[in-house]
């Protein structure tokens, strides 16, 4: 029997559209962060394949923006601390809204009840059925002009910017009232108090060994058992510091499931964080407090959502 | 725009959790020495580096490889890849592991575990907690027995050995009680050749091809194993010992197996499905069966649109982004897909979810009305020429094949019309026309034989086709779904979904605007109805209108796995044969799954005393019903393996009654790490092993297009105590438990000589290394993983260090797979499994795994089958239908005003969950009950007012424990806009009364409950009891499913 092609065959064809889209990203297959920073897919896999060498890894013929800004990362750190620029860049579009950067740098950073790094705020617009959600990441912002540094109260020196950008405490210095001071300053509540609680206290076996364990912040170690630093101080993100010594991502970065959040040195064109603050639409929250944060967001519409934006609430 | 904020983790400002102080338990439950050891480690390791002695190396200790163990999540069933940092023993950070889908893509094998240990992969929250399932203070780690009646929360420590005895020998266990049976007493028949021949003839009996007489008077001798030598097709009395699993994945799947059907020869083993999502995968089965040799066989339960590559994407129910299967696989698809511009995606759903968040559009259809929205598009697009004529007019493999079609489908096959109903294929024979096994299809009006298989002569058929032939009417299956769509207008089927018309046109017109890159996804929202299967039918076969089986964007099979028990070619060690003395278990199941009523000695006409489900298994809400109605048996003793029916399943309540009667459940034993809610009712209690102290070989989702093969593995030294086992150390686990029972009663296939002469199972280890052996060798002959190196041996060894000998011995593991095997072994456990690389899970504008086969549009076996309560035949395509009781009698309950649903928060797995204080005081510290404005305004309703919920068969709006404690189903108000009007959700996993959130007394020291563990409501005990058979939840008949979301509430202030 001769087969014979249907006469009623009415699909649409997307052939051209998706050719449009295939030689974008070339006949790799996912492509994922490249399509989404829309810079030149095949230098960018080019890089991704020097870096795989350089990790001993073979490149799987797909980006890994993960990886590639691992790459990034070791570049920065082959240069000077004070030639190091961090920033961070979350694109709002990608947030899912899981909380898993929450919890990694709850465990990351050994930090207890109450104080918490990192949050995704949710916010809800709009009147069933037509409705939004928008989810915004957010930490310390790594300020360049940190209203908690200078806030009444805190003594001199108990917040200071590094040559990095990062902002650190100096858990010996920022304490009690003088902590307290700080949070209030900080218009993005990204900054709390170290009460001392664990979040098994009081249960039947008692503390934990995940919550007693030795951690590392601002290059030192702490243990928080016995009353120890940083119980009493102010805490704060600090971009995974410890992380990035080691040439590895903050935590948040590398847990986050949409792929949302990117990390690295602004002051290198190379960097993914460069390109996709040359090539987004970004905003930074609070902009008008003249702080100058460091964590970017990028501000772009998805298709048949009504488009909202941080600065609806935050100009 | 209004504009207003939900949920409590609102923008800055945190919830500070108010912490009761708790008195300090005495280490009751068993404290470990082993933790305050880890604990000096920490503290040396510190002093170290007061000292200033810490090695710059050991500043990075996390990135080390020697401090790092890959093993596999089990907060949710998505079974993660994982990557376990450890310090000095103690697990405290978990990552994803970049090897798995923790990466998008992950690195490739080759990459050695020195330089993967530098880069982590994604996970979840559930998964970043696992931490916190580990360490969980309200941990059971030594046998427990209840010290009063069952539930009375009162309990003594007793030796484990004693335990096995007592309930292997039965006798006066419990004073003032009935005496117990014991397993030996169940353990009736123990000959291999008796059970074969017996379990033979037992079917025949069955199918009415041997009788009763006949049969008693062949085995005259051995009547006394059967449960009753009256009805031989009951089986034996070792049926009277059931296995309910909650949660239990491969590799724990294939050992109990061995142990209680293989082994102890009962047939009644059984996984939590029904209460999940099992009729999506029936009919997922339905529609991939093939015809081999008289039977509709070997059909793919579960496929998922490839979202590297679609365009649209359109999700019933749970999306992508907070259950399914599951966010940390599937989320950064879809968000580069979005955020790109490559891919929108529709989202058909009663409440705004995370995923709708990201949507085009947002379809909030009424609860259940999931096939209406189907039949709708599907009427849309037929009126319209919008479907893929030319891949469904394909009748055969070779006709397919010119088309550059792998799968093709049985919509031009002819169904004959018997009294007007559509009842079964026209067979080639019927006409003449050549064998039993072929098809028939119509072309121009002429009728042509057809062998879907035939890879020669390629077939196609009209789509549209009606007559009669030899007095036989027949109409095409396409025909038929077509006259099915018909049934409304699409004004209509929007209408009966409550969405507008324009909305679902547009969705149906998007949905075939994009070629083969656009699909259709399902999983548990459509399918836990009474008319969950027809639902799943209707959705999967929007995905055939489209011709997307196979395609990159399209229906994927996923990579799947290589196969763990040994049975490919080239594997070393196949456990499926390695059975000495294995038992042929034989005998209708408890639940009468996969069982036909009328091929059985009890059919008695219609009804039956309760449902049959022919095509289904897993029927988890059936099995404490059916032993409180001993029907069609009663059972004797009851294993409970990490499951909680009382609070996990529909109306579980009534499963307390059950549980609570000695007479109904004459032993009962549970395996659980915490006391759970209904392992509270257990009679022993023997503590389990969490996933991170132990083995599995969970697979992959079918959303991950290469194969993977994950391998759990202990990452931590167990917290259970250690127990002596064929003379063997081990930690109290399931797997000791059954060693010991094995040990005990002598059980086939354990045992120094279990796998065949001096080859042990005696240990875990045993039988999960083996099947990280066969996964290592893979599929066929060549597939082979290469052997790890001296540094990968190196890292091997130096990861394991902490772990004690009761867990791992390195001689001894590589004595058990061998030294040929030991490196290979090795290679894959320092990987936490075996991952092909992504890209080679596609190939060219295909996907390289594919399931290339027929799909039925038309589903013969079903359509074949009468209800067994109504006698009524089901359909063979799918319809739209409404809420059924067990007789089929319409439910509504319209004195009842919101419809009652629920969801997983992302930060909600299984029970366990509550254990995770980050999630729990962080980010939702208790669940609420959502409703819409319009709601809450007509009823004087606002945030945090407190309401019950109040059902037709649960007027009182209560969990009654049966033990003097009553938990009223009260929870907060919280306002969202994000729901339908008429509709209420409750999130899943609050409302805790056990599982740490209550006080127990252990050797009469009382143990007080974390009131963090207790907040929220649980609203399972509203939804509806089937008033015919009282004491279970409403089941989709088909498919098995337990209703979750055909209950109507009323909210009555508290």
């Amino acid at each position: 029997m001769r087969k014979t092609s249907s006469a009623n065959h009415a699909l649409e064809t997307t052939d051209r559209r998706r050719f449009l889209k295939l030689a974008a990203v070339g006949a790799a297959t996912a492509a994922l962060a490249t399509e989404a920073v829309g810079g030149p897919s095949h230098r960018l896999r080019r890089r991704a394949h020097r870096l795989a060498r350089r990790l001993g890894m073979k490149a799987d013929r797909v980006e890994n923006h993960l990886i590639r800004m691992q790459e990034d990362l070791r570049r920065a750190l082959q240069k000077p601390v004070e030639q190091r620029d961090w920033v961070m860049v979350i694109d709002p579009r990608k947030c899912i809204g899981c909380d898993s950067c929450t919890i990694s740098c709850k465990a990351e950073n050994v930090t207890p009840p109450g104080v918490t790094y990192r949050r995704v705020p949710k916010i809800e617009f709009g009147a069933f059925p037509n409705i939004t959600w928008i989810f915004m990441p957010a930490n310390c912002m790594q300020c360049d002009h940190p209203a908690c540094a200078t806030a009444p109260g805190v003594p001199e020196g108990a917040i200071s910017k590094r040559p990095d950008g990062i902002v650190e405490i100096d858990y010996a210095k920022l304490r009690g009232e003088a902590a307290r001071a700080a949070a209030r300053a900080c218009p993005y509540s990204a900054l709390y108090v170290d009460d001392g609680s664990f979040y098994t206290e009081n249960t039947p076996h008692g503390l934990q060994p995940y919550e007693t364990r030795d951690f590392q912040e601002y290059d030192q170690e702490y243990n928080r058992t016995q009353g120890g630093l940083p119980v009493g101080s102010g805490r704060k993100c600090h971009f995974c510091l410890h992380r990035l010594n080691q040439a590895m991502l903050p935590a948040c970065v590398t847990t986050c499931l949409g792929g949302a959040v990117f990390f690295g040195d602004r002051s290198d064109p190379q960097s993914l964080v460069s390109e996709l603050l040359a090539s987004h639409r970004v905003i930074r929250t609070r902009e008008s407090l003249g702080m100058e944060p460091r964590v970017y967001y990028i501000d772009e519409p998805i298709e048949g959502r009504p488009h909202l934006s941080c600065t609806v609430c935050h100009p | 725009m209004e504009r207003r904020e939900t949920v409590p983790q609102n923008c800055p400002g945190h919830f500070m959790i108010s912490r009761r102080n708790l008195l300090k338990s005495s280490a009751l439950l068993g404290g470990s020495a082993l933790l305050a050891r880890q604990l000096d480690g920490i503290s040396g390791w510190l002093a170290r580096a007061a000292a200033d002695a810490l090695t710059p190396a050991e500043a990075g200790e996390l990135a080390r490889p020697e401090n790092v163990i890959y093993s596999v999540c089990l907060q949710c069933h998505t079974a993660c890849p994982i990557k376990g940092k450890l310090l000095d023993g103690v697990l405290v950070k978990v990552d994803g592991n970049p090897y798995g889908h923790g990466m998008l893509p992950p690195v490739v094998s080759e990459t050695p575990p020195v330089e993967a240990a530098r880069v982590d992969g994604k996970v979840c929250p559930k998964g970043q907690s696992g931490v916190q399932t580990l360490y969980d203070p309200y941990r059971v780690v030594k046998v427990l027995k209840r010290a009063g009646p069952r539930g009375s929360n009162r309990w003594t420590v007793i030796p484990f050995d004693q335990a096995i005895d007592e309930i292997v020998n039965g006798g006066n266990l419990f004073p003032g009680e009935d005496p117990v049976p014991g397993l030996r007493d169940l353990f009736v028949l123990r000959d291999a050749a008796l059970a074969k021949a017996m379990a033979a003839d037992a079917k025949k009996v069955a199918e009415g091809t041997m009788s009763v007489a006949a049969f008693k008077a062949k085995y005259a001798d051995s009547l006394d194993v059967l449960i009753d030598a009256d009805h031989p097709d009951l089986g034996p009395r070792n049926n009277q010992f059931v296995f309910q699993a909650g949660r239990i994945e491969h590799g724990r799947k294939e050992f109990s197996k061995r142990w209680l059907i293989d082994g102890f020869g009962s047939v009644n083993w059984y996984a939590h499905t029904t209460i999940c999502e099992q009729s999506h995968h029936i009919a997922y089965k339905m529609v991939t069966n093939q015809y081999r040799h008289g039977q509709w066989t070997g059909g793919k339960s579960h496929m998922k649109p490839d979202a590297v590559h679609a365009e649209f994407i359109v999700f019933f129910g749970t999306g992508a982004f907070e259950a399914n299967f599951g966010p940390p696989a599937m989320a950064e698809k879809i968000t580069e897909g979005i955020a790109s511009g490559r891919l929108k995606i529709a989202v058909v759903d009663p409440r705004f979810s995370k995923t709708a968040a990201k949507a085009w559009k947002w379809l909030p259809a009424r609860p259940g009305t999931d096939a209406a929205v189907a039949l709708g598009m599907m009427r849309w697009i037929i009126d319209n020429g919008r479907y893929d004529a030319r891949f469904l007019e394909n009748a055969n493999r070779a006709a397919a094949a010119i088309d550059g079609e792998p799968s093709w489908t049985n919509a031009t096959f002819l169904v004959r019309i018997e009294e007007g109903r559509p009842s079964a294929f026209l067979r080639a024979s019927d006409i003449g026309m050549g064998d039993a096994d072929h098809f028939v299809v119509s072309r121009g009006g002429q009728l042509t034989a057809v062998d879907p298989e035939g890879s020669e002569m390629p077939v196609e058929g009209d789509l549209f086709a009606e007559g009669e032939i030899n007095g036989i009417p027949y109409k095409s299956a396409f025909q038929l779904l077509y006259e099915q769509t018909q049934e409304h207008t699409v004004a209509e089927w929007a209408a009966l979904a409550g969405v507008s018309e324009a909305d679902l046109v547009d969705v149906a017109r998007e949905l075939t605007a994009h070629g083969k890159r656009a699909a259709v996804e399902l999983y548990r929202g459509p399918v836990q109805h009474t008319s969950g299967y027809y639902n799943a039918q209707a959705i999967i076969t929007l995905n055939l209108l489209l011709g997307n089986p196979d395609w990159k964007g399209g229906l994927a099979a996923g990579g799947g796995h290589w196969h763990e028990l040994g049975d490919k070619p080239g594997q070393p060690f196949n456990l499926k044969t390695m059975h000495p003395g294995k038992l042929t278990a034989f005998g209708v199941k408890l639940t009468r799954e996969k069982a036909s009523y009328e091929q059985s000695t009890l059919f008695t006409g219609y009804p039956a005393r309760r449902p049959w489900f022919p095509h289904t298994d897993d029927v988890y809400q059936e099995i404490l019903p059916s032993a409180a109605d001993a029907y069609p048996y009663p059972i004797k003793a009851l294993f409970l393996h990490m499951g909680t029916p009382a609070f996990a399943a529909p109306a579980g309540h009534r499963a307390i009654e059950t549980l609570r009667d000695p007479r109904k459940i004459p032993l009962f034993i549970a395996c659980d790490i915490v006391i759970g809610e209904t392992s509270m009712y257990a009679d022993y209690l023997f503590p389990d092993l969490t996933y991170m102290e132990r083995w599995g070989t969970p697979h992959e989702t079918p959303d991950w297009p290469a194969k993977m093969s994950k391998v759990r593995q202990p990452i931590v030294a167990p917290l259970t105590e250690t127990v002596m086992v064929f003379g063997q150390q081990m930690p109290l686990s399931m797997e000791a438990v059954m060693l010991a029972i094995a040990e005990r009663l002598g059980l086939p296939g354990f045992g120094p000589d279990g796998f065949g002469p001096g080859q042990a199972l005696t240990r875990p280890e045993d039988y999960y290394l083996r099947m990280v052996a066969n996964i290592a060798y893979g599929d066929k002959p060549g597939e082979a993983v290469p052997d790890a190196n001296d540094q990968e041996i190196d890292v091997f060894l130096q990861a394991r260090r902490h772990l004690p000998s009761s867990v791992f011995d390195p001689a001894r593991w590589q004595a058990v797979v061998g030294p040929d095997h030991w490196r290979k072994v090795v290679y894959v456990l320092n990987r936490g499994g075996r991952f092909e690389a992504f890209a080679d899970g596609y190939d060219g504008d295909y996907m390289a795994h594919k399931i290339a086969r027929m799909f039925n549009i038309f589903v013969e076996p079903v359509a074949q089958t009468r209800h067994s309560m109504t006698g009524q035949y089901f359909s063979g395509v799918p319809r739209f239908e409404p809420v059924r009781d067990a007789l089929g009698r319409v439910i509504t309950d319209e004195e009842f005003e919101f419809q009652l649903i629920t969801f997983k928060e992302i930060t909600g797995g299984q029970s366990r969950t509550i254990a995770d204080y980050w999630m729990i005081s962080e980010l939702l510290p208790e669940n609420f009950v959502l409703m819409n404005p319009a709601d809450a305004a007509r009823h004087g309703l606002s945030d945090g007012d407190r309401v019950k919920l109040i059902s037709r068969t649960n007027p009182q709006g209560v969990w009654d424990l049966q033990n003097g404690q009553q938990i009223p189903m009260v929870g907060k108000v919280k306002v969202v806009q994000g729901i339908r009007p008429g509709v209420v959700a409750v999130s899943w996993h609050y409302g805790h009364w056990a599982y740490g959130a209550n006080d127990v007394l252990i050797d009469g020291v009382a143990v007080p409950g974390d009131p963090r563990r207790a907040t929220g409501l649980c609203p399972n005990a509203a939804m509806r009891v089937d008033e015919h058979l009282q004491n279970v939840c409403l089941t989709d008949p088909i498919g098995g499913s337990a209703s979750f979301y055909d209950t109507r509430v009323n909210l009555v202030r508290a």
